[in-house]
C-alpha cells in the first residue's frame, strides 16, 4: 500500500541575507552586495545575486570576494533584523499550515496536503505565500512543490531566484531521470567520484542498478540511494519541537588547518547564534565544536561552561577555545567545521537566582 | 468631645499616623483613627493591629472625649483646607461637626470602644541609641528587607542586640544587607528582634538625622518608641531569623578594590541592556580590569570596562544588577571591596575603609 500522496513545499528566500540589506539601503539596489564583516580573515555570509555573478558565494574568505568584484559593497550581517524578517515569513506560513519546519532563517518545509487557507491545489498555496512574502516583507522567495521534502528541495533552487516550480506525482521519475546525482542529497563530491566509479553520472543511471548491488557497496546509505532514485522520501515535516541541538556546518572549498578555521568558526556561531535565539525561551549550556579531517574523520569536542554563552562572540570564543582540545598534528587538514549549541533547558527553568540560605544548608 | 486647632497644628499629627492605615481592612474600624481629647491635648490614632502609631498636639477649648473618624477623609480635608485656618471639631450625636471658617463637615464615627490599641508591652530591655546613628543603620539596610516572602521572618529587619554592638540586618534571601555600630555595653544577654517591614518603613520615615537620642523599648512581643509627641508599636515577627552569619562569606579571597562612583554608574550603563526580567550582567575579573557585559533577549549588548584593584584573573560572575545596586548605594567609602570565590558563590562588598557595614549578593545563574 503507497503512503497516501503529500504535498510538500520548500520555501527559501533569495540571496536573504544580501535581499533584507538591498531592501533596507536603496543605495544597495542593483549593486553587487557582499554581508561580511570586514577583516583580513573574514569569509562571506550572504552573497547578493549582483555579486554572485562574479562567482563570490556564501563562505568565500572575504579577500578572496574583494579580489574577485573590486567594486562590491561590504556590509556587516545584521542578525536581529534578518530573525526579525524571518519571523514575519513564519507568519505568513502559519496563515496556511501549522507543519513547518523551519531550516534555518530563510528556508522552511511546510505540509500542505491540507491547508488551513483552504486553497485547491498546492500549488494556489504556493503562489499565495510567494505574493504575501513579497507584498509583506518587500523580499522574493523561491518555492518548490513534490511529493515529499526531498524533491520539494530540489524544486525550489529549480527556478531561482523569484521562481516557482512544481513536480506532479507523475512527473517524478521523468523529472529526476536526467538530473546529476550530485544534486540527491547527501550526495557529496566524495561520493559523486565513487558513483562516477560506476558509471552512474544522472539519477537515471543509479536507478538502474539493484538494490542489493547498492546495499552491497553502500551498505544502509545504499538503500537511500535505491529510493532517492525513485523519487521516494517518506520523511515527515517535523514541526519544531523543543529543541535539543542546534548548529551550522561548512565544507570548504580547499580543506584548511587548524589554525585557519577561525573566522568560519565565528561564520557559523552567527549563524548558530541566530537559529538558536529564534526560539529565546530556551538557552542552551553547551557549545560544539565539529570537525572533519581531510580523510573523513569526525572529531567532536565540547564544553559546558559554568556561564552558558551569552552572545555569538562568547559562542565563537569558546568554540575556538575548543581548537585546543583536538589532539591532532597541527599539519592536520581539515574539510569541515561545525559550531553547535546543545544542553537546551528551558530559560525560566535556568536563569536563576541563587538563594543564600539554600548555600548554607 | 471638643476642640479647636489651628489647620497645621492637626495636620502634623495626622501626617504622622495616616500611613499606618491601610487602604484596604479587615475591620471596618481600622480604617478611622482613633481621637482622644484629654488635658487639653488631642491624640491620635492609627493602627492596622501590627503597627500602631499615636501623635498629639495641643488644643484649645478642649472637652475631654473619643471617637473614631474616617482617617483618610479627615487627613484629605484638613490638608485641603486653607493655610492657618482655625479648624473646630465637635461630637453631635454619632456625627462629628467639623467646621473651619464657611465649611461645614459632618462625618460618621465609630465607637471607640471597637478600636484596637496596644496596651501594655510587657517591657524587657530599653536601649538608648543616638536617632542619627539608628536612623543610618535602618537606611542602608532596609532596602534588603523581603517582601511577601513565604518565609515571613524574612519581611522585616533582624535587630540583633548583643553585648556592645546593635546590629541591624535584612535580607529577601538573594542578598544581605548588614549594619551595625558600638553601644555601651550594660545590655544582658544576646537579643534578636524581627521588626516587621511596615514598621521599619513607619519608623524610619519618624527618625530625622538630628542630635537627640531615641530610646528603644523592646518588649516580649513589642518594640515601643517614643519620640516627641509620637509613640509608636510594633508587634514583633515571631519567629527566628536564619542564620546570617553563616552567609556572609569567609572563603572569598578573590578580592578587587573599585571605585564606588565608577562601578555604580558602568553598572547602571550596562543594566539598560540586560534582561528586564532577570537584569542579570556578568562581571569578568582580571588582573586590573573589571568588566561587566550585559545581554537582553534581542542579544543586544553592552560591554563596560573599569580599572580595579586586583590580581584575580579569569573569574567571572553573573548578579543581579539591581542587587549590587543597591549594595553600592549604601556603601560610603570611596572605594569598595568585592570578594568573590566562583560564579556559584556569594560576592561580599565592604567598603575600603571598614564602615560598619557588610553586602552579600548570591550570584545569577545566567
Amino acid at each position: 500500500m503507497p503512503a497516501p500522496l503529500r504535498k510538500i513545499l520548500h520555501v527559501d528566500m533569495d540571496a536573504f541575507y544580501a535581499s533584507v540589506e538591498q531592501r533596507d539601503d536603496p543605495a544597495l539596489r542593483g549593486k553587487p552586495v557582499v554581508v561580511a564583516w570586514r577583516g583580513a580573515r573574514s569569509v562571506v555570509c550572504a552573497a547578493s545575486y549582483e555579486a554572485r555573478r562574479y562567482g563570490i558565494r556564501s563562505a568565500m574568505p572575504a579577500l578572496r570576494a574583494e579580489r574577485l568584484c573590486p567594486q562590491a559593497i561590504f556590509v556587516a550581517p545584521d542578525f536581529a533584523r534578518y530573525r526579525a524578517v524571518s519571523r514575519q515569513v513564519r507568519e505568513i506560513f502559519a496563515r496556511h499550515t501549522d507543519l513547518i519546519e523551519p531550516l534555518s532563517l530563510d528556508e522552511a518545509y511546510l505540509d500542505v496536503t491540507v491547508t488551513k487557507s483552504g486553497l485547491p491545489t498546492a500549488t494556489a498555496t504556493a503562489q499565495a505565500i510567494r505574493a504575501a512574502i513579497r507584498e509583506e516583507t518587500g523580499l522574493t522567495a523561491s518555492a518548490g512543490v513534490a511529493p515529499n521534502k526531498f524533491l520539494a528541495k530540489i524544486a525550489s533552487d529549480w527556478r531561482k531566484p523569484d521562481g516557482l516550480y512544481v513536480i506532479p506525482p507523475a512527473r517524478v521519475e521523468a523529472f529526476l531521470t536526467p538530473l546529476p546525482v550530485g544534486r540527491l542529497p547527501g550526495v557529496g563530491k566524495v561520493m559523486e567520484r565513487r558513483l562516477a566509479a560506476l558509471g552512474i553520472a544522472t539519477v537515471g543511471d543509479l536507478r538502474g542498478y539493484a538494490l542489493a548491488a547498492l546495499e552491497q557497496r553502500f551498505g544502509r546509505w545504499g538503500r537511500r540511494l535505491h529510493e532517492l532514485a525513485r523519487g521516494i522520501d517518506e520523511h515527515p515535516v517535523q514541526p519544531e519541537r523543543p529543541t535539543v541541538q542546534v548548529s551550522a556546518e561548512d565544507t570548504f572549498e580547499r580543506d584548511l588547518r587548524l589554525d585557519e578555521l577561525e573566522p568560519h568558526i565565528r561564520r557559523l556561531a552567527e549563524k548558530t547564534w541566530a537559529a538558536a535565539a529564534r526560539e529565546p525561551a530556551r538557552i542552551a549550556r553547551t557549545v560544539v565544536l565539529k570537525l572533519k579531517t581531510a580523510d573523513f574523520h569526525v572529531l567532536t569536542r565540547s564544553l559546558t561552561p559554568p556561564l552558558r554563552p551569552a552572545s555569538a562572540r562568547q559562542l565563537a570564543d569558546i568554540a575556538c577555545a575548543l581548537r585546543e582540545r583536538v589532539d591532532r598534528p597541527a599539519d592536520t587538514l581539515y574539510r569541515l567545521v561545525g559550531v553547535g549549541l546543545s544542553g537546551f533547558v528551558d530559560r525560566d527553568a535556568w536563569a536563576a537566582q541563587e538563594d543564600l540560605f539554600d548555600a548554607a544548608r | 468631645m471638643r476642640f479647636s486647632i489651628q489647620r497645621e497644628v492637626l495636620l502634623k499629627p495626622l501626617q504622622q499616623v495616616i500611613g499606618v492605615v491601610e487602604r484596604r481592612q479587615t475591620l471596618p474600624v481600622l480604617a478611622n483613627l482613633l481621637v482622644q481629647v484629654d488635658g487639653g491635648r488631642v491624640a491620635l490614632t492609627g493602627t492596622d493591629l501590627e503597627v500602631e502609631m499615636i501623635a498629639s498636639a495641643a488644643a484649645d477649648n478642649a472637652e475631654a472625649g473619643e471617637t473614631t473618624i474616617p482617617a483618610r477623609k479627615l487627613f484629605d480635608i484638613v490638608r485641603a483646607l486653607p493655610d492657618g485656618a482655625p479648624i473646630e471639631v465637635k461630637m453631635n450625636g454619632d456625627r462629628v461637626a467639623l467646621n473651619a471658617g464657611r465649611s461645614r463637615f459632618t462625618l460618621a464615627t465609630l465607637p471607640h470602644s471597637e478600636f484596637p490599641t496596644i496596651d501594655e508591652i510587657e517591657l524587657v530591655e530599653r536601649v538608648r541609641l543616638p536617632e542619627a546613628v539608628l536612623k543610618d543603620l535602618m537606611d542602608r539596610t532596609a532596602f534588603a528587607m523581603a517582601n511577601q516572602d513565604v518565609r515571613y521572618y524574612l519581611n522585616g529587619m533582624l535587630l540583633d542586640l548583643r553585648e556592645d554592638t546593635l546590629r541591624c540586618v535584612a535580607t529577601d534571601g538573594h542578598r544581605l544587607a548588614l549594619a551595625e555600630t558600638r553601644r555601651e555595653a550594660g545590655g544582658s544577654a544576646r537579643r534578636q528582634i524581627i521588626i516587621p517591614r511596615k514598621g521599619v518603613l513607619e519608623l524610619a520615615g519618624l527618625f530625622e538625622s538630628g542630635e537627640g537620642e531615641v530610646e528603644l523599648e523592646f518588649g516580649r512581643n513589642h518594640l515601643r518608641v517614643r519620640r516627641g509627641e509620637v509613640t509608636f508599636t510594633s508587634k514583633l515577627i515571631d519567629g527566628r531569623f536564619p542564620d546570617y552569619e553563616a552567609v556572609i562569606p569567609i572563603g572569598a579571597d578573590k578580592v578587587v578594590l573599585v571605585d564606588r562612583e565608577l562601578l555604580r554608574a558602568a553598572l547602571q550603563r550596562a543594566a539598560i541592556l540586560s534582561n528586564e526580567k532577570y537584569r542579570g550582567v556578568k562581571i569578568e575579573v582580571s588582573p586590573g580590569k573589571l568588566r561587566l557585559v550585559a545581554h537582553n533577549p534581542e542579544q543586544e549588548e553592552a560591554v563596560e570596562e573599569l580599572e580595579a584593584e586586583t590580581g584575580v584573573g579569569d573569574l567571572a560572575v553573573g548578579f543581579n544588577v539591581s542587587y549590587l545596586l543597591d549594595a553600592l548605594g549604601a556603601l560610603r567609602s570611596e572605594r569598595v571591596r568585592l570578594c568573590l570565590r566562583d560564579a556559584q558563590s556569594s560576592c561580599l562588598l565592604e567598603g575600603e575603609q571598614g564602615e560598619n557595614a557588610r553586602h552579600v549578593v548570591m550570584p545569577l545563574r545566567l
